[in-house]
């Protein structure tokens, strides 16, 4: 259970990309408007980078509020 | 609340550099032109795309120039005016141009006063098949380059292949420098942990590390999606990807070195030794090396950094901040993983 909740966000954009990969073989997405999508693209990498650090935290200080129950 | 000004000053000024960095607008531009090659004596008609132009608006003012040297450029005999967007002109090339070269480049200058000046660099190629620069006539000099419209606007520059993306330069940039600044506070914390042998400079020692990674990392993925679009390719193995790279991988064994260790004196020791290393290979790495060879980067072939003409005086104004922003958010990432280990060390202690 607890791997399938770390899986499913994967899964979800996995499920994405091909959509993305249509839009871009028909019109050239990322080169419309300016290249803005680049932008956006670069904007949601961080994004997501930020995101994936902050699960890395999350499971450390479930990690040590388990070993205070423990303790208790 | 006192004590996290710093956090909030950081969040603060993330806050204004995603408003400015997104929503001033790109100066006008010109994406497009067709056709990119004439003959000498061939009248033509040049088809022009701009880039958040108001041509309609400026519908008589415009004038346009096909512009070989400061001295001589070709004006245009007429501009039509087809939407915001398109723009018909009208030369008639002479049959020589000053010019003793084969195949002479030409600039297309266009200006009017809603949209100011705006330029396309390699616009037109000439192929001439006789060469004499005596005959190129007055057609070059009766109109002189003079009078643009250049009045100073809250926007940023239009490059030809950067286009819109010149944004990045507050998200892509602004990593390396606030991981540098990180990577310092790490030094830092491990010249204090060899002094003292307090076992807090390890952990904050490590804390910074792992944020600095952190931002190396999402600098070379940003710099991948960016390159892609306009390098042509995610990795071109250009001297800036690899080196950093290398000092990423470098940086990233001081975590397998610090694991490798039960003893928590001899980890945090070797670690703080081992982290004055890796701050030593990274600079020569990114500041030294880079500098050495052609690379793909603004200013390549002696400078990679940030040249003059990329960063103009409006960009300053978002991308200095960005820079403090980023910086702050990740001392605070920092501090959060600091304070989670070092609650993880006194529950070791007490049980």
């Amino acid at each position: 259970m607890k791997t399938a909740r770390y899986l499913l966000p994967v899964l979800c954009l996995l499920t994405i990309t091909p959509a993305f990969g249509q839009v871009a073989e028909g019109g050239d997405f990322m080169h419309s408007i300016g290249k803005i999508y680049v932008v956006l693209a670069v904007v949601l990498a961080i994004f997501i980078a930020i995101i994936l650090f902050l699960v890395f935290l999350e499971r450390k200080l479930t990690k040590l509020e388990n070993q205070i129950q423990q303790n208790d | 609340m006192l004590k996290h000004w710093w956090k909030i000053l950081g969040v603060a000024i993330l806050f204004y550099v995603f408003v400015a960095g997104l929503l001033v607008p790109l100066k006008t531009g010109i994406s497009a032109v067709s056709p990119q090659k004439v003959a000498p004596g061939e009248s033509f008609t040049l088809e022009v795309t701009g880039y958040n132009s108001r041509y309609t608006q400026a519908q008589g003012q415009i004038r346009a120039w096909l512009k070989q040297d400061e001295a001589h450029a070709l004006a245009a005999g007429s501009v039509t005016v087809l939407d915001d967007r398109r723009l018909q002109l009208a030369f008639a090339m002479p049959e020589y141009l000053p010019s003793d070269k084969k195949v002479q480049v030409l600039t297309l200058l266009i200006d009017d006063p809603v949209d100011g000046a705006h330029v396309l660099p390699s616009a037109m190629f000439v192929t001439q098949d006789s060469i004499a620069p005596g005959l190129a006539g007055s057609a070059w000099t009766a109109h002189p380059v003079e009078g643009l419209h250049e009045e100073w606007t809250m926007s940023y520059p239009f490059r030809n292949i950067l286009q819109e993306t010149i944004r990045n330069a507050y998200f892509h940039i602004p990593m390396w420098f606030a991981m540098i600044f990180i990577f310092i506070g790490a030094v830092i914390s491990s010249v204090r942990y060899l002094r003292k042998f307090d076992p807090q400079d390890d952990l904050k020692a490590a804390a910074f590390t792992r944020v600095g990674i952190l931002y190396g990392i999402m600098g070379l993925v940003t710099g991948a999606i960016w390159a892609k679009n306009t390098w042509g390719a995610y990795w071109s193995g250009d001297i800036k990807q690899n080196m950093t790279a290398i000092a990423l991988l470098i940086y990233l064994a001081y975590f397998v070195l610090r694991n490798a260790f039960e003893d928590p004196d001899k980890k945090a020791r070797v670690a703080a030794v081992y982290n004055l290393f890796s701050f030593a290979a990274l600079i020569p790495l990114i500041y030294v090396v880079p500098r050495l060879y052609d690379s793909l980067h603004p200013g390549s072939g002696g400078n990679p950094a940030l040249g003059g003409e990329d960063l103009d005086n409006t960009m300053r104004l978002v991308f200095y901040p960005a820079i403090i922003g980023w910086t702050l958010l990740g001392l605070w990432i920092a501090q959060l993983l600091y304070r989670a280990d070092r609650l993880r060390d006194r529950l070791w202690m007490n049980a």
